[in-house]
């Protein structure tokens, strides 16, 4: 639905955007997904038409828009600061766009009302924006692009502004939405839960460049670059040399002590590779459990957080680990007293 | 605050007041004084009123003083809002050059401009009258419109330029269905502004009109020379009414439109 082909674009001398491919199909839910600066909004604006590349093309459809102006492009636009226009009502900021392409003023206000139905604000239609609430303004926002029946939905950070609530309740409703309409939805967020929840496939940016692209669970589980794994959820990252590639599993020296991990085809011996492992597969592991190895160390704090217990344990060597275990198990442990971590081989992804 | 203090800055408002408007209420009076001399109060008449709506002299300079104040305001507020917008909107080299060039004739004295004016008329061979005191009066007024409608322009969420083009409105369409909308309580209040500056400016005037041209304040000095006569006080006293209900409508009109 949307190609981007080796897209560049340059403010001065600063690449925001570096040889950038992308092929985002019909009717799907694709997230850009980076911290501020790594240029996904950048991406955004250039298939929305607000910027040129410097050099590559973006096709939107069967069609090369990269000489097309923005008004005649197939998509439409959810701005991170909704846009609203201030001195027009929620209904004539919603029949905008229709008004332009001159569509008779009947049918314009049949599908005004259609719009404010579908994000529930059919009786809106008198007020001025300026009385709407964060969240009503989204809406309109909303209405007001969907109406047009574009190809192609942009949505630059459209929940930043909403509380924690709204923005969960926002999200559902999104996804909602964008399932039964059936539009192509390339939204940009920072945010890496929201990311996990809405999308069919994230796009995970640094610096201008894709680290990854894949299913939310792909991404999560099996991140390719210690940037990825980093970004998205909470991580221990440990860089090790293989040492062992003899055994089922292959055995990697972490700062003294040896962690299994799975034997993947292209391990070579004495090789330095990173591996991530999630602190919720990690286990504080007792003597009694058979485990396939086990790393020493001193128990240093925990932080309750609700459903787990944060712990943090310093490992023999140096190193500091996140473990995620079920609250009460460490009660009564000190600091400073000598426990061990575990966990299972195939729960460690290799990164390069 | 303290009762002694309110009091204190109470009166201290008064006073304040009392000597910004006392001149012109003293004037409004007199301007139905039965008296010719002005100075003494001898009773109560709406004859220098008769008498000024029959002057043929004051009409005249009124019919000249509208006709530039209305051009005058036409043009400043167009070329001061399509600068305002070339200066908020892109980044050229000389900005900064062009910026400051404006701020000029807000601090230049207006003989400057009335005097080099002249020259350039008497340069040309331009025969003075009415319409050579229009270019002057633009060249002051302009760079009040631009600098109002810049203020006005600062913090304008341009994005919303971009949601109008998003929607398929082209530049003349996203002009004036979003910008324009957005800046015309700046660019109403650039043009008042111009409005008064025209109509109640004296020297570059006073320069570059020919004879019988006169805009009204013109007039009123060849008059005064002769001595304050209640007629003058009574077209000040329209004057002044004029121009009140003017800021009052148009104010009104400004924060309905903020609004």
């Amino acid at each position: 639905m949307v190609q981007l082909e080796n897209v560049t674009k340059q403010f001065g001398n600063y690449k925001a955007v570096n040889e950038l491919n992308l092929n985002v199909r019909a009717g799907e839910f694709l997230t850009l997904l980076g911290p501020s600066g790594c240029g996904k909004t950048t991406t955004l604006r250039m298939i929305a038409g607000f910027e040129k590349p410097t050099s590559g093309s973006v096709k939107i459809g069967e069609k090369k828009v990269d000489h097309v102006e923005p008004y005649k492009r197939e998509a439409n636009t959810v701005f991170q600061s909704y846009a609203l226009f201030p001195h027009m009502t929620v209904s004539e900021n919603v029949a905008f766009g229709l008004k332009m392409k001159k569509i008779n003023k009947q049918e314009i206000a049949e599908r005004v009302k259609q719009a404010l139905k579908m994000v529930q604000l059919e009786s809106y239609g008198d007020r001025s924006v300026k009385q709407l609430s964060g969240g009503q303004q989204q809406r309109i926002a909303i209405a007001r692009a969907i109406v047009n029946n574009p190809k192609v939905l942009l949505l630059d950070e459209p929940l930043g502004a909403l509380d924690l609530k709204l923005r969960k309740q926002m999200q559902m409703e999104l996804k909602r939405l964008q399932k039964s309409l059936g539009i192509t939805f390339i939204y940009v967020t920072h945010d890496q839960e929201e990311a996990l929840t809405m999308s069919d496939r994230i796009v995970v940016m640094n610096e201008g460049e894709i680290e990854q692209t894949g299913r939310p669970n792909e991404i999560y589980e099996k991140p390719k670059t210690r940037f990825v794994a980093n970004f998205i959820g909470e991580t221990n990252i440990f860089k090790g040399v293989v040492d062992n590639l003899n055994g089922n599993y292959a055995s990697l020296k972490v700062a003294g002590q040896h962690v299994l991990i799975p034997k993947s085809s292209n391990l070579k011996e004495a090789e330095e590779v990173y591996i991530s492992v999630r602190p919720e597969n990690a286990k504080i592991s007792d003597q009694q459990q058979d485990n396939l190895f086990v790393l020493t160390g001193e128990f240093k704090e925990k932080v309750y957080i609700g459903t787990t217990t944060k712990i943090v344990v310093e490992l023999n060597g140096g190193m500091e680990m996140i473990v995620h275990e079920s609250n009460g198990k460490m009660d009564g442990v000190k600091k400073g007293n000598p426990i061990s971590v575990s966990w299972e081989p195939a729960d460690s992804v290799i990164l390069r | 605050m303290r009762v002694k203090t309110k009091r204190i800055l109470f009166v201290y408002s008064m006073l304040v007041f009392l000597f910004f408007y006392i001149p012109m209420i003293v004037l409004m009076i007199f301007s139905f004084n039965d008296s010719k001399l002005g100075t003494v109060w001898t009773g109560f008449t709406f004859d220098w009123y008769f008498k000024l709506i029959h002057d043929e002299q004051i009409i005249n300079a009124l019919k000249n003083s509208i006709i530039v104040t209305m051009i005058t305001t036409l043009i400043a507020s167009i070329l001061g809002t399509l600068a305002a917008l070339a200066i908020h909107r892109y980044k050229f080299f000389g900005k900064q050059v062009v910026n400051f060039l404006f701020y000029i004739p807000v601090v230049i004295p207006d003989i400057v401009v009335g005097v080099a004016l002249l020259a350039i008329y008497g340069w040309l061979h331009v025969t003075l009258g009415v319409p050579t005191v229009i270019p002057g009066h633009v060249v002051i007024t302009t760079s009040y419109v631009m600098l109002v409608v810049v203020a006005r322009l600062y913090g304008f969420d341009s994005s919303l330029e971009e949601a109008a083009k998003d929607l398929g409105a082209n530049s003349w369409q996203t002009f004036w269905k979003v910008t324009f909308p957005l800046i015309f309580p700046g660019v109403l209040a650039g043009a008042l502004m111009a409005f008064t500056i025209s109509l109640d400016e004296f020297v570059i005037a006073f320069f570059n009109t020919g004879p019988g041209s006169g805009t009204l304040p013109v007039l009123i000095y060849s008059m005064v020379r002769k001595g304050v006569s209640p007629e003058i006080n009574a077209l000040s006293t329209i004057m002044i009414f004029f121009i009140v209900i003017m800021v009052l409508v148009v104010g009104k009109r400004m924060t309905q439109t903020k609004k």
